[in-house]
């Protein structure tokens, strides 16, 4: 019983690890790759007038698209165990096949998007195509490999009824929504209109005029890589880490308790100590910032 | 027509209600999350920066694991641990967007569509900068989006729970033999339809509420009841193909 427990705190631990770093890569993926929310404006720039050369392959959500290729690389994996394959090697050849699969997608999406924008003379760049689309697979390779090792873990050392390449659709899908949410407003306001004032939004009557120039030349997709691996990707990172984590502690810990109920109580628990968390931060934000201006009368 | 036999109509027609009580509750429970889409991004509007489908399948497929887990525990503790499930992943989410905003973009919250948050009194158009519609979330979107989190995790289970059920006695009678050797079957199956049916049903709140929306304040919150109509009928039809497809 307590080596029972013992064991799921330990896999619990590494899973959330693991997700962490998976949550990391993927939102620094989805930026190179200029595919979560701010990528409107990317699209937006070119018929403004701005012409930019950032690698854009939004065709899809973070969401669906890790749901994807999570599914695909547990799928193989699973496939490849079942043939008695060891079962390490058989989810690095399955993430492997998955992020070629995101290559592939990544190029046609870029070829696509931008040749959507010819009419405002917005120009396929070779060379972006040549060293963005590596970038975003060795990226995507480490999400999706550590993704589908944390469903792995879930599966075999946990117990969770769910297949691999089942739990591999549920994960992805929760990991593009985390890294979605927690990177893409920093990627957004601060880094693709870096140009507009910190600490207020972006104005409506600026979209579209994105950042085009770097700290030299043109800048490109790898600035932007390079700028949300230091914020953005890690905490979306945490974000997902969070979330593993804590759906796995509250179940491994206490479901003995109180058969179920005592898994239940807990969670609550942790939702209101990260609501009472939210709501300390917004009145430290309100008073250490300060108003923009007046209150203004109700509509 | 050996399974409908054997199971009775009764049986299959309260699966198919609990189905289509899931699929209400995961169109539902949608309507209350901040979604802020694309504007979101770029701290022109309050919400999540992704999309009202993904963010609530991403919640939701977090509470259907909690659930699925739970299901050997019985059907009020799978429930609820489904609706704790997403709750959290929501928790967890929205905690992490208002951290980005505030520590890491030096914007304080704001809602765009109410003058005072309903659950705080906070005031909020002074804190909104100027071209914006506000930013972040302010508390009553937060509360939000873990009720929403907490419906669709409670649906997702829901409907995953009475597929099971109806497959782990439907499938050994198919497959003339015990339900152990069905049971990964008869799980990837009810798993699969849930994931399917949770996402129909983001789907119609996504056009529903027409892309964005704050939270249970906005608005467009009180276009739910339509949305309740089309999500019963949509599960509905799912719902009936996910139980046909066993009924020989």
């Amino acid at each position: 019983m307590v080596d029972q427990i013992v064991f799921g705190i330990g896999i619990t631990a590494l899973a959330g690890a693991l997700a962490t770093v998976a949550g990391a890569a993927e939102d620094t993926e989805s930026d190179i790759g200029s595919q979560g929310d701010p990528n409107s404006q990317v699209q937006l720039a070119p018929q403004m007038g701005y012409i930019h050369r950032i690698f854009n392959k939004a065709i899809a959500g973070e969401p669906p698209a890790y749901g994807l290729w999570v599914a695909l690389g547990a799928g193989v994996a699973w496939a490849l165990m079942a043939m008695q394959v060891n079962a390490v090697l058989a989810i690095i050849l399955g993430s492997a096949l998955a992020v070629f699969v995101q290559g592939i997608y990544a190029t046609t999406a870029y070829l696509g998007r931008i040749a959507s924008l010819a009419k405002f003379g917005q120009p396929v760049y070779i060379d972006i195509i040549k060293s963005m689309t590596t970038v975003t697979m060795a990226h995507a390779f480490v999400a999706v490999f550590t993704t589908v090792t944390v469903c792995y873990l879930i599966n075999v050392a946990l117990g969770h009824p769910f297949p691999l390449p089942l739990l591999g659709l549920v994960w992805g899908i929760a990991l593009g929504a985390a890294g979605s949410a927690t990177g893409n407003p920093f990627y957004g306001k601060e880094r693709q209109y870096q140009s507009q004032k910190f600490g207020a939004g972006v104005p409506i009557a600026a979209s579209g005029n994105i950042v085009r120039y770097a700290e030299a030349g043109e800048r490109n997709s790898l600035d932007n890589g390079w700028f949300s691996s230091k914020l953005g990707g890690p905490a979306s990172g945490v974000c997902f880490g969070l979330i593993v984590f804590f759906e796995l502690w509250r179940t491994v810990i206490f479901e003995e308790i109180a058969n179920g109920w005592g898994a239940v109580i807990v969670g609550i628990l942790v939702i209101l100590i990260f609501a009472v968390i939210d709501r300390y931060i917004e009145i430290w934000a309100r008073k250490t910032y300060g108003p923009y201006g007046k209150p203004e009368e109700a509509a | 027509m050996v399974v409908l036999e054997t199971l009775g109509i009764m049986v299959i027609l309260i699966a198919l209600i609990g189905i289509i009580i899931g699929g209400v509750l995961i169109g539902f429970g949608v309507h209350f999350v901040p979604v802020g889409g694309a504007p979101a991004a770029m701290g022109q509007a309050p919400g999540i920066a992704t999309g009202v489908a993904m963010l609530a399948a991403g919640a939701g497929l977090a509470g259907l694991f909690g659930g699925a887990w739970a299901a050997e525990l019985g059907l009020l503790v799978a429930l609820a641990a489904g609706a704790v499930g997403g709750g959290l992943m929501m928790a967890i989410t929205q905690l992490m967007v208002n951290i980005i905003y505030i520590f890491g973009m030096g914007i304080p919250v704001a809602s765009g569509k109410v003058a005072k948050d309903p659950i705080t009194g906070d005031t909020q158009t002074e804190f909104k900068s100027q071209g914006t519609e506000g930013h972040g979330l302010p508390f009553v979107s937060y509360a939000g989006g873990v009720i929403g989190g907490m419906l669709g995790g409670l649906g997702g289970t829901l409907i995953y729970v009475m597929l099971l059920d109806v497959y782990l006695d439907a499938l050994p009678l198919i497959y003339s033999t015990n339900k152990e050797a069905i049971y990964l079957v008869a799980v990837s199956l009810a798993g699969i339809f849930a994931v399917g049916m949770f996402l129909v049903n983001a789907v119609l709140a996504a056009y529903n509420i027409t892309g964005t929306i704050e939270g249970p304040h906005d608005p467009k919150f009180k276009r739910f009841p339509r949305d309740i109509v089309a999500s019963a009928i949509a599960t509905a039809v799912t719902g009936i193909f996910a139980l046909g497809l066993v009924l020989v």
